[in-house]
């Protein structure tokens, strides 16, 4: 009951903020706003239109909303703190591309609680034991092809400008390895959370 | 965890659905007690095996 209050809730507020977004002319982050908002309760709104009645919400699913809303975010802050800590002076300087900014992050975070969601609520039980440790192997093989790749630019850089000469091997590893690392850590990633999505579904 | 509430389910002859009616889950909370796959509180462990006519430690079996 308290989780049906907390939708309506949740509703009412988008409802709200959108109309003032609408009423500033902020229309991307209102469009954001509600793109997010369906995103998150989609399967509250698919259960109004199949049913007309709200679906059962048992532990089980308030423990997933909770954790996905947790990593929802966390994926917010980080990604507001990744696109502030180089772009701070542009976004603050241009109110527009901060609209922008803000607007693709709403949706961002909404499909980033959707993944989530869809990964406790289907993936993992449909996933073996092996399945979610090759899983987690793909998706840590992703996170550190990016880190590599991150500390690979700053490296060639500064060896670069310090030698005065082309330094090679840091240059390979960003522009070659941790690309092809990614993309293997990615496509494995989402072969496996297709296939756990998709297997013994109930 | 095994679980033997597909056994009480057809020994009573109560579908997934019934019982998830009854214990207020989502029919989808019993395919994955069944299976095994998701450990219940204790409250609805207790609101199972009542409905199942039986006590906990009859129906969910730990792994030792």
């Amino acid at each position: 009951m308290k989780t049906k209050r907390f939708f309506l809730a949740v509703a009412i507020t988008a409802l709200v903020i959108t109309v003032i977004l609408i009423s500033l002319r902020a229309y991307y982050v209102a469009i954001a706003l509600v793109a997010g908002t369906l995103i998150m309760g989609y399967r509250e709104l698919w259960s109004l239109v199949r049913r007309r009645e709200m679906p059962v919400i048992d532990e089980r699913v308030r423990e997933n909303v909770g954790k996905s809303v947790r990593n929802g975010f966390i994926f917010l802050v980080m990604a507001l703190a990744f696109l502030m800590l180089p772009f701070s002076t542009v976004l603050i300087g241009s109110g527009s591309s901060m609209v922008h900014v803000l607007g693709g992050l709403f949706v961002s975070a909404a499909l980033a609680y959707l993944l989530s969601y869809l990964f406790y609520d289907r993936v993992r039980p449909g996933l073996g034991e092996k399945g979610l440790k090759i899983f987690c192997i793909s998706l840590l093989t992703a996170g550190i092809s990016l880190a590599v790749f991150v500390i690979s630019v700053v490296l060639h850089n500064g060896l670069s400008g310090l030698l005065g000469v082309e330094e090679p091997v840091f240059f390979v590893i960003a522009v070659i390895v941790s690309p092809a690392g990614m993309a293997v850590g990615i496509v494995g990633s989402l072969a496996i959370f297709t296939k756990g999505l998709f297997n013994k579904a109930p | 965890m095994k679980t033997r509430i597909k056994e009480y389910r057809a020994r009573y002859n109560i579908t997934q659905e019934k019982l998830a009616e009854t214990v207020g889950v989502r029919r989808e909370t019993i395919i994955f007690l069944e299976q095994g796959k998701y450990n219940p509180s204790l409250k609805l462990a207790h609101n199972v095996a009542r409905a199942l006519n039986t006590t906990i430690d009859e129906i969910f079996i730990m792994d030792d």
